[in-house]
């Protein structure tokens, strides 16, 4: 079933002479859980894109379908609620309350959404600890590594438990090896945990881990690679790359 | 190049014969899969290596010439040669790629829009990415370091590679305008007039041999 | 709810100096207002609790309109009710004591400083009281005539005992009464009573066949049927009778209302001040939290949860304040209070209580400060809630708007200032004080448009002088391209500067008058004071034999008294003060307003007319030619208003100035309260004085004073006082210094991406610390220019408005300008510093971070 399905999405910013055509009626299909990860070139249109995807800005023509509704019948209440409810946001940066502790920020979800704050608690609480922040739940942004803090905004989009999951740039600020931690994560939550994921990055190894890759430029969709090959002789192909590259 | 220098490395470990001398090779890069030397090259390597006086046979089991059961060892001038090998820095080797070759190819003859081949690469090489990332993460760090040390140089390489399909596709409009290094035909006779230099696409008219 | 709160809870703490920063004008504010307003009900308190002092047994107290004198035969109109259980007719008046009075002995600090002089009617009082006499004395008899009873607590502070004589101070001179009888100590608060015949008083007090307090005790102890016999005595007794309320004592109510009034403005405009910081801190932390909003908003909050956020805030700094602005207000009062006792007791001998604290002061200062600030945080909420999710995300895609809208703003400032104008003169204080404000929010918002051309001329200026460095654009670009960033700056100062000059302005004024009026009205040779200036109903004056003797000193040319009884028009209650007409002006006089000085005495001399004060014309809307009733002991009489004038003693309080006969023939009042002397000119001090002093020391209630000493020691209290008004002043620029700081620090935070990006290139820390000093304190120059003049302007209004009701002309405050531009450029150097070094220091990397 499809969790996103765009039609004819375009965006365009300015006006007359200045205007830049960020997205350029783009159409694309994003599968329940799949791990997708969009790239391109710099201004080509990809933060547009999942800005538009979770209801974050307004197309200036096209749609946006997240589970069959469409995006742009709803008034901002509704778009709100939709953020709450089903769609978890991961960001580059500055993705965490500074004053609200790790518990309190996976929280913020289902807190807004009404949701007692012991009970929100300890959902929040179950999530970090899945993500083996289990004894850092009263810690600050600010007392967290990078890749701890990412963790904490990974748990904090899965707790009000919805099903798709959109990531900007999340390893960007991240050194390599933290970044992998959290590109594994993800890749972990489209496979254990059934969601789905649209990740924009601009980092190839971090693209890798998804199972499939949309290549922007210019606003429009140039190209689609399915990652994951069912091609048997996997293991002898790569044995020869290595070869070449070894002698 | 670096097969020699492993055998002498192996040897200054400890005098092995031959078909040790296979298997501890494989033992050090990591298994048959990650690079696949024949016995015979070790042989033949070997035999070359006592040619040149680098290293000695030390013992006969008298079994017959088998390389594979005679014992080595290392002499002093081997040790010596393992010695600058060591000191020496190794220049990696970029110049032979095939798909660098394939679109010049496509360029040449236009029988394909390299537009079209970097996207075809840069796929591909998705797919490898991918398929080293996963093999990656299944590694034990506490006992397959090894493997990780090498998967992490291929993954980084295919970035590389990545990043340079990146660049030439936007360079391509600036390659597809200067023209193509032309061989030089030697030719007997003068020049056909108004043939001088090389164009691309080749002018209709080819120069034939009188 | 409770994350709103929880996160308001959590940045306030985050933060707690730039909180109490901020949160210090409205501290100040609500601390004055509650302050100020405990002060007067502890007073008025006090007032109550000595007037009653004797109504123990009482239920009914009868007293005239007018708070004078009555004819005894008016209680002959309560013998036929029916409801009344017995009632007794008094003489009571206040006597001030003169220092040293009983023991003559100034290094033994005296315990009493007045008494109540009660005549009675000794079996009429004891219906309604019992009297128990300690052994061996006995109570006063109708036909005493020098028979005193006293309580024992004032025999012991006086070291007398049953048999002494004492000397009570009366009209004409000093009366002997014998003790013959003492009561238990005295326990009621209020002063100690000296119980003498009736007749006798009526002789002391000058004042025959009057009695000024009906006491009334009632049957029933059931409310119906006390009511009922309320309403019957009423009836029988006529309008011109008060029943059950103390006599108004009405003097010191209007200063003391006065003062008031004036903290009260104090207060008002302080919070005034305090919202407006609260408003710019609140601009302030929405820009610097843009990121989290924006974060919020993506994670699903929605635009009401983030105006509850900011709300919130505003309410938890609001009660904070309050808190502390009540506690601060309540010891600000208490220390007042206990200040003010010594004086309150020398002055008007009144005993304060612990200060009176009522729930509705409580309540209303509260709801003030809470309100000021929450509808300071109201639009800043708004334009948070207005923060999309990308703007917070990505901020290059959005930069902050500033209002280009010169249209609206402008109109509605226009129309504000022409409102306040026209409430500014109604000459009422509220109106003053409603039109002070509106004046200055129209202010704020006409100055982006008449900012705007100064501020491109400035910005030129910069960037001319900075060109050679190379930053000739940063420099230029903020005062250019942002005029509503310039205008925010520019406003703090200019409305702290305005405010301080404005006041300044009528307290220049104000000083300067009391300085005139002083020499004018006090300044003769000599003055024969009473204890209680200005609360003349309680004073003991002297006969005019006082006056007729000093006039017979060698050496003096003329002498002229005044003479008190109290009225009232309309209910409202009237200070008359009998003058001669003849010898008034030669001696002293009056400062005329309106109709000429000559005319207006020979009226006053010829028939019922009255010289008025501003203070009368005001309070009872009339203007000068038309007649007022005013109540007497012998019913209404019609006087006409001549002219307008007014002295300094009595400038605060509704009076009239008539003739001395007609005082004598209205009210039956001719005892002098107030003497002054001049001397035959050539003739010295030295050579009367003896003489002056010999004829005095009959009249001990009197103080003597040469001229010259007395207009001293007036100068020194008023300017002991106008020097704590100006103290409180400067208190109130604090929080304009806070304002501009915080002002100043916004905008280096929303101009950190043009620093960084300038830093990046090559600008150097001191190029970037001058830089932003320049700006601060150029905008502080603006804002004081502005301030200043719009000060000038307010405080000249504000003068002229009051001149209505009092007349003050106008001073020019050259201290408090100067003053004002000292501050102005002082704050505006302090305030620079803070910011231009986190300026300076921005790591660069941060600044550009944001792509």
């Amino acid at each position: 079933m499809s969790i996103i399905q765009t039609e004819n999405l375009t965006k365009i910013y300015g006006r007359g002479e200045a205007a830049v055509t960020a997205l350029d009626h783009v159409n694309l299909t994003v599968n329940e859980g799949e791990f997708v990860a969009v790239m391109g070139p710099s201004g080509c249109g990809k933060s547009t894109l999942l800005h538009l995807t979770g209801g974050l800005d307004r197309p200036t023509e096209g749609d946006v379908h997240i589970e069959g509704v469409s995006l742009s019948k709803m008034r901002d209440d509704d778009l709100t609620r939709l953020r709450r409810q089903k769609i978890g946001f991961v960001f580059q940066f500055y993705n965490l309350i500074p004053v609200l502790t790790a518990v309190e920020n996976a929280a913020l979800p289902v807190t807004l959404d009404g949701v007692k704050p012991a009970e929100a608690r300890r959902r929040a609480a179950e999530w970090l600890s899945r993500f083996g922040l289990g004894d850092r739940l009263l810690h600050r942004p600010d007392q967290l590594s990078g890749g701890q803090q990412q963790r904490v905004a990974i748990a904090r989009a899965l707790v009000a438990e919805p099903s798709l999951i959109l990531a900007d740039e999340p390893t960007g600020n991240l050194d390599t090896r933290s970044g992998d931690e959290i590109a594994s994560l993800l890749r972990d939550v489209t496979r254990k945990y059934g969601r789905t994921v649209v990740m924009v990055t601009h980092d190839p190894r971090i693209a890798a881990y998804a199972n499939r890759i949309i290549f922007l430029k210019d606003g429009k969709v140039v190209d689609e690679t399915n990652l994951e090959r069912k091609n048997k002789d996997n293991a002898q192909m790569l044995a020869d790359k290595i070869k070449e590259i070894g002698d | 190049m670096s097969v020699r220098h492993a055998i002498l490395g192996l040897l200054a470990q400890k005098p092995r014969h031959g078909y040790e001398l296979h298997a501890a090779f494989e033992a050090i890069v990591g298994g048959d899969t990650t690079w696949e030397v024949k016995p015979a090259q070790i042989y033949t390597t070997l035999e070359r290596l006592e040619q040149a006086g680098l290293v000695t046979c030390i013992s006969d089991l008298g079994e017959g010439e088998a390389p594979d059961r005679r014992v080595y060892a290392l002499t002093e001038a081997g040790r010596a040669a393992l010695a600058g090998w060591f000191a020496a820095g190794v220049t990696p080797d970029h110049q032979r790629d095939e798909f660098f070759v394939k679109l010049m190819v496509a360029l040449a003859c236009g029988e394909a829009d390299p537009s079209r081949l970097i996207q075809t690469q840069r796929a591909h090489l998705y797919q490898e990415l991918h398929d080293l990332t996963t093999r990656r993460e299944a590694c034990n760090p506490q006992t397959e370091m090894v493997q990780i040390l090498l998967l992490d140089k291929a993954i980084m390489h295919l970035e590389a590679d990545l990043r340079w399909l990146d660049i030439t596709e936007q360079r391509l409009e600036e390659v597809r305008r200067q023209p193509l290094p032309e061989p030089e035909l030697r030719r007997r006779g003068r020049p056909t007039k108004g043939d001088k230099g090389s164009t691309y696409p080749p002018p209709a008219t080819v120069n034939r041999e009188p | 709810m409770n994350l709103q709160l929880t996160l308001a809870w959590r940045y306030l703490s985050g933060r707690k100096l730039r909180t109490l920063l901020t949160t210090l004008a409205v501290i100040f504010g609500v601390l004055i207002i509650f302050g100020m307003n405990i002060i007067v009900p502890t007073i008025l308190e006090a007032f109550k609790a000595n007037m009653m002092a004797a109504s123990g047994a009482v239920d009914v107290t009868i007293t005239h309109v007018s708070g004078g004198g009555f004819p005894q035969e008016t209680a002959r109109r309560l013998e036929s009710l029916s409801g009344i259980r017995a009632y007794a007719a008094s003489l009571e008046r206040t006597v001030n004591l003169p220092p040293d009075f009983v023991d003559g002995a100034p290094s033994r600090p005296d315990r009493i400083s007045a008494i109540n002089l009660v005549g009675i009617e000794p079996q009429a009082a004891q219906s309604l009281q019992a009297y128990l006499i300690g052994n061996g004395g006995r109570f006063l008899q109708e036909d005493d005539r020098d028979a005193a009873v006293i309580s024992q607590s004032l025999a012991d502070a006086w070291g007398v005992s049953l048999g002494d004589r004492i000397r009570i101070p009366s009209v004409d001179g000093l009366t002997e009464l014998t003790i013959v009888g003492i009561l238990p100590p005295r326990t009621l608060p209020g002063n100690e009573e000296v119980l003498v015949t009736l007749p006798k008083v009526q002789v002391m007090t000058g004042q025959p066949g009057q009695i000024n307090t009906l006491c009334v005790a009632l049957t029933s102890l059931d409310d119906a049927a006390r009511n009922e016999a309320i309403a019957a005595i009423e009836a029988a007794l006529g309008s011109d009778y008060q029943v059950g309320t103390v006599a108004p004592g009405s003097e010191m109510f209007a200063s003391i209302k006065l003062g008031q009034a004036t903290m009260n403005m104090f207060g008002v405009l302080a919070l005034f001040m305090g919202g407006f910081i609260i408003f710019n801190t609140f601009r302030t932390i929405v820009a610097e939290r843009r990121r989290d909003i924006g974060m919020l908003r993506a994670l699903g909050a929605t635009r009401r949860t983030i105006t509850g956020m900011i709300l919130a805030e505003g309410l938890l700094q609001g009660i904070i304040g309050s808190a502390i602005g009540l506690l601060l207000g309540y010891l600000f009062g208490a220390l007042i209070v206990r200040l003010a006792e010594p004086a309150m007791k020398a002055f008007i001998n009144l005993e304060l209580g612990a200060p009176v604290v009522s729930p509705t002061l409580v309540t209303t200062s509260v709801l003030l400060g809470v309100g000021v600030t929450v509808l300071a945080s109201l639009l800043p909420a708004r334009s948070a809630s207005r923060v999309t999710p990308l703007e917070a995300l990505r901020p290059s895609l959005a930069e902050v708007a500033y209002k280009r809208r010169v249209g609206a703003d402008f109109i509605i400032g226009l129309v504000l200032v022409g409102l306040a104008l026209l409430g500014l003169f109604k000459g009422d204080l509220n109106a003053i004080a409603l039109g002070s404000l509106l004046f200055l929010g129209g202010l704020i918002l006409v100055t982006p448009a008449l900012l705007r051309p100064i501020a491109w001329a400035f910005g030129r200026l910069l960037a001319w002088f900075y060109a050679r460095q190379g930053i000739a654009d940063l420099a230029q670009g903020n005062l250019t391209r942002q005029p509503g960033r310039v205008t925010v700056t520019v406003s703090a100062t200019m409305i702290g500067l305005a405010i301080i000059v404005a006041l300044g302005g009528m307290t220049t004024s104000l000083s300067g008058m009391m300085d005139d009026l002083l020499h004018k009205t006090l300044g003769s040779d000599y003055l024969f004071i009473p204890p209680s200036i200005a609360v003349w109903n309680s004073d003991m004056g002297a006969s005019p034999e006082f006056a007729a003797r000093l006039r017979q000193i060698e050496g003096v040319e003329a002498v002229t008294t005044l003479r008190f009884a109290s009225s009232a028009v309309n209910g409202s209650p009237v200070s008359l003060l009998g003058l001669d007409p003849q010898t008034y002006p030669q001696v002293s006089g009056l400062d005329f307003k309106e109709g000429d000085e000559a005319t207006a005495y020979a009226a006053l001399a010829s028939g019922r007319n009255m010289i008025v004060n501003g203070s009368f014309l005001m309070t009872l809307g009339v203007k000068v030619g038309d007649t007022v009733e005013l109540a007497t002991p012998n019913g209404p009489q019609t006087y006409t208003i001549v002219a307008h004038a007014s002295d300094l003693l009595n400038a605060k309080v509704v009076t009239a100035y008539i003739s001395q006969e007609n005082l004598a023939a209205d009210f039956g009042r001719s005892d002098d309260v107030f003497i002054q002397l001049n001397l035959r000119p050539g003739v010295t001090l030295e050579q009367v004085d003896s003489a002056i002093k010999a004829v005095a020391a009959d009249y001990p209630q009197f103080t003597v004073l040469a001229g010259k000493q007395y207009i001293d020691q007036m100068l020194v209290m008023m300017k002991a006082t106008f020097a704590g008004m100006y103290f409180m002043l400067a208190f109130l620029a604090f929080p304009a210094l806070i304002a501009m700081m915080n002002t100043l620090a916004i905008n280096v935070i929303e101009r950190r991406r043009e620093i960084g990006l300038v830093r990046a290139v090559g600008a150097t820390r001191q190029q970037i610390r001058r830089l932003i000093s320049a700006e601060a304190l150029l905008l502080a120059a603006v804002g004081a220019a502005f301030g200043i003049l719009a000060g000038l302007y307010l405080g000249y209004v504000i003068v002229k408005g009051l001149s209505v009701m009092f007349p003050i002309p106008y001073t020019f405050p050259l201290a408090g300008v100067l003053a004002a531009v000292a501050i102005g450029l002082l704050f505006g150097a302090l305030a620079a510093i803070v910011p231009a070094r986190q300026a300076a220091q921005l790591p660069v990397v941060e600044a550009v971070r944001y792509e």
